[in-house]
C-alpha cells in the first residue's frame, strides 16, 4: 500500500517535468523489473514482520519535522497500544528542506517543498499545536507557551536547530527554516545578500542570481564582479549546501554567458572542503575545473549591507617555541579581520540549538543535546532520546541522517519501555549529501563516522553523475515524504 | 535509452531508500599502543598526570568532562571538525594529534574517551 503511494508520487514528479517518458511506459518498466518487485515486496513486509510490542507508557515528541513525525509513525506500527503526543506549533513543519537548493536553482517552486503537517500526523497520534518553552526532565514534564504543562513517561526531542543570523554583526534574527522570518528578511533576500537556508530565502536567492546575471551583462571594465559564498564555524545542516549554491550560481551564470564577468569565491571557516578526504579531493578538482577561488579559515563575522562590505576573521597557525615533550614546535593561533567587497554574497548562517533545549537540564555547554552517539539515548536521562539536528552528534544534521536515526530511536525506546537492560540498535553516523555540481549532475556523498565513503552502490562515489540528479529531483522527495514520514522507509 | 535510464535510476532510489543498501565491510583497525601507554607517553606532558591540565602549556583540564564530551572532542581533534566541512574547535590539538599519529600514537576514540573518564574523572 505504502509502496504504491511512493511509486505514485515518483510518477507524478516525472509527469511534472515535461515527461522524459510517459506514465504508462514508466509503470510498465517498473512492473517488469525484478529488482523493483523485490524492493517493493520488502518495503511492505518489513514492518509487519516484527510483532508489535505490548509495552505501555506516554510518549511525548517535541518537534514535528521529518524526524519527529517519522519516529511517531514507526512507533505506531511497533507498539500495540501507542500513546503518542507530538508538540509542534508550525502547521507546515514537515517541509522538504533538501529541496531548498533546487528552489534557488529555479528547478522547483516553494510549493514543491511545502506540506501540511496535519496530513502526516499518524492516525491515533495526538498533536498539540503549541511551543514548548521549558523542559523539566527531573519531573518528566515540559511546559508550553499557553501556560499548561504536559507530563510524559518517555520523551523524544526532535526540535531541529536555529539559524543564528544574529550572530553575524550587522544582521538580526534567530529563525527556523520554515517558520516566521520577518526579522531576518530585513537584510537577507535583497541587495546582493542571500541565503538558501530558509525556504523564503531560497526563493529570493533565485531572484538574486537573476539580478546578478543582469548586472553582469551590463558590467564593463576589467575588474570582475565579486560573488562570495560563506560557511560558518558552527555545526550546520547539510555541509554540502554552502558549496551546492556556488555550483548552481556558476551554472546559471555560465548558461547566461556571463560567467567570465564574475569571480566566485568560497570562504569557509574550516581548512578543507569536506570532512571525508576522498570527497574533499573530488570537490577540490571540481572547483579547479570551474575556476572557483577559495580561501580557507576565513569566517564571516560582520556585514555592512549599505556599503556592501563583508568582514571576515582570518585564522592561521604560527610556529611557536620548540616543545621538548612533544618533540615538535608548538603552534599558536593567530587571527586578523579582513574586509571584502561583494556584489553577491550567499550566507550560510551560524547554527545553534534553541536555548529552550540548550540551556535546559537536557542541554550542554555547547547547547546541542548530548546523547550516546550510537543509541541516541540522553547521556543522563534514560527515558529521553534525541534525534535529528538537535542531537550532539558528529557529522550528521541531514534528512539522510534522520532517516537512519529514527529506526534506532524507536527500537531503543521500546527496549527501555520493556525494561530491557541492553539497547538493541546502534546508529553508525551514516549521512548522505547529494552534492549538486551542476543543473543535471550530482556527486552522491555517503559516509559515516569512519570518515570514509560508504557508497550504497558499486559506483565510484567521487564522480558526478546524471543518474544521481534524477534520483534527487524525481525520487528522493517522494521517498522521504511518503516513505519516511509514514515510518516505513 | 534515456527513458530506461530514468526508470533505472528510480529503481536504484527505491533500493537506497527502502533500506536495502549493502553494508560496507567493517574495517577493524589495530593500534600500536594501548590507551594507557599513549596517555602516559604523550597526553600526560600537557594534560597532566591526573588530567588536570598544565597552565604553562595552556592545555586544558580533561578530568571534568563526561564520556560523551570527551568522545565529541576527540572526534573533533582526529577528524579536524565535527561537521561535514567545518573547522576543528581544537586547531592546535588537531595539529599536535597529526604529529602524534605519525609517530604511532593513534587510538580508538571511544576507547580513549572511556580511559580518560575512568582514570581521571573527578567523580571517580
Amino acid at each position: 500500500m505504502q509502496s504504491d503511494n511512493i511509486i505514485e508520487e515518483v510518477l507524478r514528479e516525472i509527469e511534472k517535468q515535461e515527461s522524459v517518458l510517459s506514465r504508462r511506459e514508466a509503470m510498465k518498466l517498473l512492473a517488469l523489473s525484478p529488482l523493483a518487485a523485490g524492493v517493493l515486496g520488502s518495503a511492505s513486509t518489513t514492518t509487519s514482520a516484527k510483532a508489535a510490542s505490548n509495552a505501555k507508557g506516554k510518549i511525548v515528541i517535541v518537534g514535528g519535522g521529518l524526524a519527529g513525525v517519522a519516529t511517531a509513525a514507526k512507533l505506531t506500527h511497533n507498539l500495540s497500544n501507542p500513546d503518542i503526543t507530538i508538540i509542534e506549533p508550525n502547521p507546515k513543519s514537515v517541509s522538504y528542506q533538501p529541496g531548498q537548493t533546487l528552489i534557488a536553482a529555479g528547478v522547483w517552486q516553494k510549493s514543491d517543498i511545502t506540506y501540511e503537517t496535519e496530513k502526516f500526523i499518524p492516525d491515533g497520534v495526538k498533536w498539540i499545536k503549541d511551543s514548548v518553552i521549558g523542559f523539566n526532565p527531573d519531573a518528566n514534564k515540559v511546559s508550553l507557551k499557553n501556560g499548561t504543562e504536559v507530563s510524559y513517561d518517555y520523551l523524544i526531542v526532535a526540535t531541529g536547530l536555529m539559524l543564528n543570523f544574529g550572530a553575524i554583526k550587522g544582521l538580526e534574527g534567530e529563525i527556523t527554516s520554515s517558520g516566521e522570518n520577518e526579522i531576518v528578511k530585513k537584510k537577507i533576500g535583497k541587495e546582493g545578500v542571500y541565503s538558501i537556508y530558509f525556504a523564503d530565502g531560497a526563493v529570493d536567492t533565485y531572484k538574486g542570481i537573476q539580478e546578478l546575471i543582469v548586472k553582469a551583462k551590463a558590467h564593463k571594465g576589467s575588474e570582475k564582479l565579486q560573488a562570495i559564498f560563506t560557511d560558518p564555524d558552527t555545526a550546520i545542516k547539510c555541509g554540502g549546501a554552502p558549496k551546492k549554491i556556488m555550483y548552481i550560481a556558476h551554472d546559471l551564470l555560465s548558461k547566461a554567458g556571463v560567467r567570465d564577468k564574475v569571480e566566485l569565491t568560497f570562504c569557509p571557516s574550516g581548512d578543507k572542503m569536506f570532512g571525508v578526504p576522498e570527497y574533499h579531493e573530488a570537490i577540490l578538482e571540481q572547483f579547479k575545473v570551474r575556476d572557483f577561488k577559495w580561501e580557507y579559515k576565513t569566517n564571516l563575522v560582520g556585514i555592512d549591507t549599505e556599503k556592501k562590505v563583508a568582514t571576515f576573521e582570518k585564522k592561521w597557525l604560527e610556529k611557536g617555541e620548540y616543545d621538548q615533550d612533544l618533540e615538535e614546535y608548538t603552534m599558536v593561533v593567530k587571527s586578523q579581520n579582513v574586509e571584502k567587497k561583494y556584489d553577491f554574497i550567499h550566507i550560510t548562517p551560524p547554527q545553534k540549538a534553541s536555548d529552550i533545549v540548550g540551556k535546559s537540564p537536557l542541554g550542554s555547554s555547547k547547547g546541542w543535546m548530548p546523547v550516546v552517539k550510537e543509541t541516541l539515548q540522553h547521556v543522563k536521562y534514560k527515558n529521553v532520546f534525541g534525534i535529528g539536528d538537535i542531537a550532539a552528534l558528529p557529522m550528521g544534521k541531514t534528512g539522510g541522517s534522520a532517516r537512519k536515526q529514527y529506526g534506532v530511536v524507536v527500537d531503543n525506546l521500546i527496549a527501555v519501555m520493556e525494561k530491557k537492560e541492553k539497547l538493541p540498535a546502534a546508529y553508525d553516523g551514516y549521512t548522505v549529501c547529494p552534492l549538486i555540481t551542476s543543473l543535471g549532475t550530482i556527486m552522491m556523498a555517503e559516509f559515516n563516522w569512519t570518515a570514509k565513503p560508504t557508497p550504497s552502490f558499486p559506483l565510484d562515489p567521487t564522480q558526478e553523475r546524471w543518474i544521481w540528479w534524477l534520483v534527487k529531483v524525481y525520487a528522493l522527495k517522494p521517498m522521504t515524504i511518503y516513505g519516511m514520514l509514514s515510518g516505513r522507509a | 535509452m534515456k527513458k530506461i535510464n530514468v526508470v533505472g535510476s528510480l529503481i536504484v532510489a527505491l533500493v537506497v531508500l527502502t533500506g536495502c543498501d549493502s553494508k560496507p565491510k567493517e574495517e577493524v583497525k589495530s593500534y600500536k599502543y594501548t590507551t594507557d601507554v599513549v596517555y602516559k607517553e604523550t597526553c600526560l606532558h600537557c594534560h597532566g598526570a591526573k588530567g588536570e591540565g598544565v597552565a604553562e602549556k595552556k592545555s586544558p583540564a580533561i578530568n571534568k568532562l563526561s564520556i560523551q564530551e570527551l568522545e565529541m572532542a576527540l572526534f573533533d581533534i582526529k577528524n579536524g571538525g565535527l561537521g561535514q566541512s567545518t573547522a576543528s574547535e581544537h586547531e592546535v590539538m588537531e595539529h599536535n594529534m597529526k604529529k602524534l599519529s605519525e609517530k604511532g600514537y593513534d587510538y580508538d576514540i571511544k576507547a580513549m574517551a572511556t580511559y580518560i573518564f575512568n582514570t581521571f574523572h573527578s567523580s571517580k
